[in-house]
């Protein structure tokens, strides 16, 4: 495309197929305590 | 829902729903929020750019860019990576009505700490009750508490928390040995934390941490100056020159990963970027350094009105990482850390943070609590390790906890990274678990839009 760059990111949609499975962290637990984030967590499964 | 924003030179184009990012120009960045309502109304191929062309006929850009503008738009429509529609609710709330399963404990190893922080939501370790220590058999219990009610689940945390937990360390130990002596026969795997303010690490409890612990958390606020202000000994000496050559020590003995020097800004330094950047300075890779959360009345809380300069700092700090990472020195910044190829699946994304169902908090004395922000408030008191979970309903209440509860994310771009943000906070600040924390949110919103920033900038650096 000539106007637009697309980054490669994991569909979401996609993600509903196989997801689900709860192995992953709770997301409190990663470093911080005070905030919610998942946005930066890792799949049991893709990893 | 689409998200559009410009940061660092780049016009950023975040479709919200199918999580496909774009970077485009400023003719496409335009057209972005006319095309939309024009595929909406359920016009397509010619007709739709037809109508386009005609809506965008104001802009400054000549007929035959915004036609090759519009047809790429909606060659991305037809792809499904933009104006996606929001098709997960029915699903999450599916989700959530799952049997769950407890994964995560954090353990109140010591409701006591060496230290007299000033922004401490556990008041000094005490957690508003007495000083106490964890019984390595309520330790025990705990784990066999755990165990029990995992079901499938392989793999479970458990959080060193306090307080300060290395003043009752051999209680740390034991709870680890009998963790490991449940593994093969229980099919588990646990993982543990320990988070410390440092004052107490020393060679043994670092040689037994390297050898344990998937996860290290020191606490640190940053310069001087800032950490000793906040984080102070209890006769009110600062911490900074007894922690740092301790937390050094810790960083190099786990190849600088798997830990993280924890802080926490407050009024008293809106400047924190200058914190993080003195931290990854004194060579530290893995940096979480936070905004605090306290009382709407305490002095140092964080306000409405510095919410510009606290989104001007987010936007040094991003640039300032971006040239580390330049220098082939990259730095690892909790908050703008953002995993767009791999990440967690869309359940986990909308379905909250886990507390009060799959995440539990245990006081020295084995009472169970949603997590560790609610210890000390018995209206959320749910049971204790030896008899389990005695109050379903507080647990049904935060099973319900998902961003399709909360008003306020329903309508947020950011809610598939924050996943609704903390219950806690909510609770705090509007006395209901399903609301959220707006400042929070605020600058949620903020370092979301900083870590895609950083991702295209070092996509195109590798590019280059």
């Amino acid at each position: 495309m000539k106007h637009i760059k697309t980054i490669s990111t994991r569909d979401l949609k996609e993600s509903m197929k196989k997801g689900g499975c709860g192995e992953c962290q709770t997301s409190c637990q990663s470093a911080c305590k005070t905030s919610c984030t998942v946005g930066n967590q890792t799949c049991e499964k893709v990893k | 829902m689409v998200h559009q924003y410009k940061n660092n030179g780049y016009n950023i184009v975040l479709d919200v729903n199918s999580g496909s990012i774009h970077v485009v120009d400023e003719c496409v960045y335009d057209i972005v929020p006319v095309l939309e309502p024009i595929l909406k109304a359920g016009l397509t191929g010619e007709t739709a750019i037809e109508a386009a062309c005609m809506a965008c006929e104001k802009l400054p850009y000549s007929s035959s860019d915004m036609r090759e503008a519009i047809e790429e738009l909606m060659e991305l429509h037809e792809a499904g990576k933009l104006y996606s529609p929001d098709i997960y609710e029915d699903y999450v709330i599916d989700f959530k009505k799952r049997e769950t399963v407890v994964k995560a404990l954090c353990l109140h190893i010591a409701h006591d700490c060496n230290l007299a922080c000033k922004y401490c939501f556990a008041s000094e370790g005490e957690y508003h009750g007495d000083r106490a220590l964890m019984s390595l058999e309520v330790g025990k219990k705990a784990l066999d508490f755990l165990v029990a009610n995992s079901g499938n689940r392989v793999n479970l945390e458990v959080d060193f928390f306090g307080g300060e937990p290395t003043l009752n360390f051999d209680v740390v130990k034991g709870i680890v040995e009998y963790g490991r002596s449940l593994e093969a026969p229980n099919n588990k795997k646990f993982r543990f934390t320990l988070t410390t303010n440092g004052v107490l690490l020393n060679d043994d409890i670092l040689e037994f941490a390297n050898k344990e612990m998937s996860n290290i958390v020191l606490s640190i606020d940053g310069r001087k100056e800032i950490n000793d202000k906040m984080r102070p000994m209890r006769g009110g000496q600062g911490t900074y020159d007894v922690i740092v050559p301790k937390f050094m020590k810790v960083a190099e003995s786990r190849d600088q990963m798997n830990y993280y020097v924890r802080g926490t800004f407050t009024r008293n330094n809106l400047d924190f970027s200058e914190d993080v950047k003195h931290l990854a300075d004194l060579g530290f890779k893995q940096i979480s350094v936070e905004p605090v959360v306290a009382e709407p009345t305490d002095d140092y809380a964080l306000q409405e009105e510095d919410l510009p300069v606290l989104f001007e700092e987010y936007d040094k700090l991003a640039l300032d990482l971006l040239d580390r990472a330049k220098r082939g020195e990259p730095v690892n910044f909790f908050h703008f850390m953002i995993d767009l190829t791999g990440g967690p699946c869309v359940a986990k994304r909308l379905s909250g943070c886990g507390s009060g169902t799959e995440y539990l908090a245990v006081t020295p004395w084995g009472d169970l609590y949603p997590c560790h922000q609610f210890v000390g408030n018995e209206d959320f008191l749910m049971g204790n390790v030896y008899d389990g979970v005695s109050r379903s309903d507080i647990r049904d209440e935060f099973k319900g906890c998902n961003v399709y509860a909360k008003e306020k994310c329903r309508k947020c771009f950011a809610r598939f990274y924050c996943s609704g943000g903390c219950a806690a906070n909510s609770y705090n600040f509007h006395g209901n678990i399903n609301d959220a924390y707006d400042l929070g949110c605020e600058l949620m919103k903020k370092r979301v839009e900083c870590a895609i920033m950083m991702k295209v900038a070092l996509d195109e650096q590798n590019e280059q």
